[in-house]
């Protein structure tokens, strides 16, 4: 997946990953992609939300055992 | 954003707990490009005082450390670091101006940017939100 820009949570738990990257994703321009890695188990649900809620959109999401990668371009 | 999601918070409480609490709601919903709004009232209202330094409920006061060490190890920082972070994201604080009679807090006590209301102002603030939360 092709990136501009990696933003690494792994650690951290709820709400900090959501609020890194809404930090992260301020800071970059429209239609670059974010790649988030977080292992909090409830960022499989959280990230999607987000997105949902921003209207960010979630291109792909892959786990890699309890590591979930994130990759989300910015729309708005 | 089009259309821009409300949310009203009351903190009557002012154990770590219930201030950590409020603050990750806040947070959060300010990270997700929602309008937030907290009253702070009765034992809460001292959550938006200069120093304020929460501490657990009841006998588990003693561990308060504890909890916060905890927190700090996902990233989660204290009380203070939480609040800072709220103001930055731009979320609305208010201190109950009753409370602030009955509890004796000044004006000067308040930290920066808090706005003093009564129950009127906020009701009509929070008439217009989507979302409402007590959390007491």
């Amino acid at each position: 997946m092709q990136k501009d820009a990696s933003l690494d949570a792994k650690g951290l738990m709820c709400p900090m990953p959501i609020v890194k990257l809404a930090k992260k994703i301020k800071e970059m321009q429209v239609g670059q992609v974010l790649e988030l890695i977080a292992d909090d188990p409830g960022a499989k649900e959280d990230v999607p939300a987000w997105c949902q809620r921003t209207q960010n959109e979630l291109v792909e999401t892959k786990q890699e055992g309890s590591v979930f990668y994130f990759y989300i371009k910015k729309k708005v | 954003m089009a259309n821009v999601k409300k949310v009203a918070i009351v903190v009557a409480e002012g154990t770590f707990d219930k201030a950590m609490m409020s603050l990750m709601i806040a947070n959060t919903a300010a990270s997700m490009g929602m309008e937030v709004h907290i009253f702070h009232t009765f034992f809460g209202l001292k959550l938006v005082t200069k120093n304020a330094n929460p501490k657990a409920p009841g006998m588990y006061r003693l561990f308060t450390g504890m909890f916060k060490k905890k927190m700090k190890a996902v990233g989660v920082e204290d009380y203070a670091a939480n609040k800072k972070m709220a103001i930055e994201l731009g979320v609305n604080m208010y201190a109950c101006g009753t409370s602030m009679g009955v509890m004796n807090v000044k004006a000067e006590d308040l930290d920066p940017g808090v706005k003093i209301l009564g129950a009127a102002a906020f009701l009509n603030i929070a008439a217009e939100t989507d979302m409402q939360y007590f959390i007491g």
